[in-house]
């Protein structure tokens, strides 16, 4: 969905030349700022540590030509622009128009800190609370301090817990050290988390106590001290690519790809985790490996493709630049 | 207000059946906004058209296309799609258990509870047994013609699947061995665990609030009555030192803050 008019979130200081030339915002959605505990900051670089999954499509008509969103008017039936639209509010049978001028007024400080309030036992974080995984880079001289923070955090089997801005959202974030890189997970808030009693769970019964036996016999059976990553593979993806390699073979309904826009919206993601091997073996340590759990290496032909695209996007014009991930995000509270 | 359950599943364990009922774990507090024209406030519709003509494309002639490389991309017509929606199951099957700490969070995706659906008996025969043994099982199952694989654990003396991400998703490091120059010396690791244990505190979700979407609640609320909403101001802060100096400082202010 384009925005209406531009409300660009401010970049924090220390950002990466993040505003292309046109005003437009930053098509490379990753974040750099600062941690800071105590009198101790680090900066930071900020990368996607989960891919999207491989089953993103375009959006096409029967013959393949390409095909986009255009707004109209509900009342007048007219084509509108990006500019003609702006965000409604409806309470109590009442629509409220919230300007750009609304949301930078209520807008967070443009902090640049991911500042740790308090250091907790991960293990007391349920896993409810996580939400989307981020790497973390040493930016500019804080190599040391980076790797003193990651060190700390793993001889104690703590995590720093705090929040931080993002193209104009606060997030909740616990700092994790994993095999001495940084990640900063996303939390939910307590509020956007039920409860057993707030769903109307029943409550806790009697339970069949030779059930309960047996079901310890069946568990034990089945427990392993590894993964087996075999069971966590994408099925689906894998399913969709050789149906479509089959049908190219068969040289069934291909087309040219250039300009096509995603079928789903929100699946736009590829572009995040461009270079990141690069960047952070150049930070972190010149002999860094990158996998994926299922042991290939990160760096694929999907992903280049969204190299080719980010590099394209970035000359792109403001309008287009609107649709990116970020926006998107930034439209919602 | 109970919730709804969103799905009707079965949990396959040994010779056992547990019937269940899946709700969301989470509670969607983003606030929704609707796109309107500035000029009359009318709601916008959504068409979908073609690019260079800029026309109209009826619902039945859309199609979705894979993206290969070397630009192309191969058209999936409607008989394709049906081809690949897995055959339909209630069967919640569990691959194996593992311990807690093997799963890292970055491979959490949605959680959901699981409730009892008509035998709480072995619904919480299931849950004493997780209790008991402190793994977490390793499932997959097709929900609404999609498959999902998801983590079954004990939760607050309940049942709990969340959905995890896939292998191909998740990324990971090995081989990380800080240059010579950027290895922290003990000292300064001392000073590092000094200062976090001086923070050191339980994990408590309740401290931290989401103060934009509040802030955005009372001006939507605001302008709905016809105020105009007050302005909200930032703050702004910055320390800097060398990092040993840093370390010390940093205790010496948290003990005072202690005794304070």
């Amino acid at each position: 969905m384009p925005k209406p008019k531009s409300r660009r979130a401010k970049q924090p200081r220390g950002a990466k030349p993040a505003v292309v030339p046109g005003g437009g915002p930053s098509v490379r959605s990753f974040w750099s700022g600062t941690i800071t505990f105590g009198l101790v900051s680090i900066p930071v670089d900020l990368f996607s540590a989960v891919r999207p999954r491989q089953t993103a499509m375009k959006l096409v008509d029967k013959s393949g030509h390409a095909l986009g969103r255009q707004y109209h008017c509900s009342k007048e039936g007219t084509k509108l622009d990006g500019d003609d639209l702006v965000r409604g509010y409806e309470t109590d049978g009442k629509m409220v128009e919230i300007t750009d001028d609304d949301f930078a007024s209520v807008a967070p400080e443009m902090s640049s800190d991911i500042e740790l309030r308090n250091f907790v036992p991960l293990e007391q974080i349920p896993s409810l609370y996580f939400q989307k995984p981020y790497f973390l880079a040493p930016a500019g001289k804080s190599a040391k301090a980076y790797h003193l923070l990651a060190a700390t955090m793993e001889s104690t089997g703590r995590v720093g817990i705090g929040s931080f801005v993002m193209r104009g959202h606060e997030y909740l974030v616990a700092i994790v050290s994993d095999n001495g890189v940084m990640r900063a997970d996303t939390l939910r808030y307590a509020d956007e988390v039920r409860t057993p009693e707030s769903i109307g769970l029943p409550k806790r019964s009697k339970e069949a106590a030779k059930m309960a036996d047996q079901f310890v016999k069946d568990i034990e059976a089945l427990t392993r001290a590894e993964l087996d990553i075999s069971e966590l593979q994408d099925n689906e993806a894998q399913a969709l690519q050789e149906l479509v390699k089959e049908k190219q073979k068969n040289k069934a309904n291909v087309i040219e790809e250039s300009g096509l826009e995603e079928a789903d919206p929100e699946s736009g993601d590829g572009a995040k985790i461009i270079d990141l091997m690069a960047v952070l073996r150049k930070s972190l340590s010149k002999g860094a490996v990158v996998t994926n759990a299922r042991g290939g290496a990160p760096v694929d032909l999907a992903e280049r493709r969204a190299q080719k695209k980010a590099t394209s996007t970035r000359k792109a014009p403001k309008k287009k630049a609107a649709r990116s991930p970020a926006t998107k995000r930034a439209r919602s509270g | 207000m109970a919730a709804r359950a969103i799905w009707k599943g079965s949990i396959e364990l040994g010779k056992h059946q547990v019937a269940v009922k899946m709700y969301s774990a989470v509670e969607d507090r983003t606030i929704h906004f609707r796109m309107l024209h500035r000029k009359d406030d009318a709601p916008v519709e959504q068409h979908i058209v073609r690019k260079d003509t800029g026309k109209d494309v009826a619902k039945e002639d859309l199609r979705k296309a894979f993206a290969l490389s070397k630009g192309t991309a191969v058209i999936l017509e409607p008989a394709d799609l049906e081809k690949l929606i897995p055959p339909q199951s209630r069967d919640i099957h569990l691959c194996r258990f593992v311990a807690p700490s093997v799963v890292g969070d970055q491979w959490y995706d949605r959680p959901y509870y699981l409730g009892p659906d008509g035998d709480d008996e072995s619904y919480f025969a299931l849950v004493h047994a997780l209790e008991r043994k402190k793994v977490i099982g390793i499932a997959r199952w097709v929900m609404r013609k999609k498959q999902y694989v998801g983590a079954l654990s004990e939760l607050n003396g309940y049942l709990a699947l969340a959905t995890l991400r896939r292998a191909e998703q998740v990324l990971s490091f090995s081989g990380i061995e800080p240059a010579k120059t950027a290895k922290p010396h003990a000292n300064e690791l001392k000073l590092g665990e000094q200062l976090v244990s001086s923070i050191a505190a339980d994990f408590d979700p309740q401290l931290w609030q989401n103060d934009y979407r509040q802030r955005l609640i009372k001006l939507i609320e605001a302008k709905a009555r016809g105020e105009k909403p007050a302005r909200h101001v930032p703050k702004k802060v910055k320390p800097q030192a060398s990092l040993a100096d840093s370390l010390r400082a940093s205790i010496a202010a948290a003990k005072e803050k202690k005794v304070a």
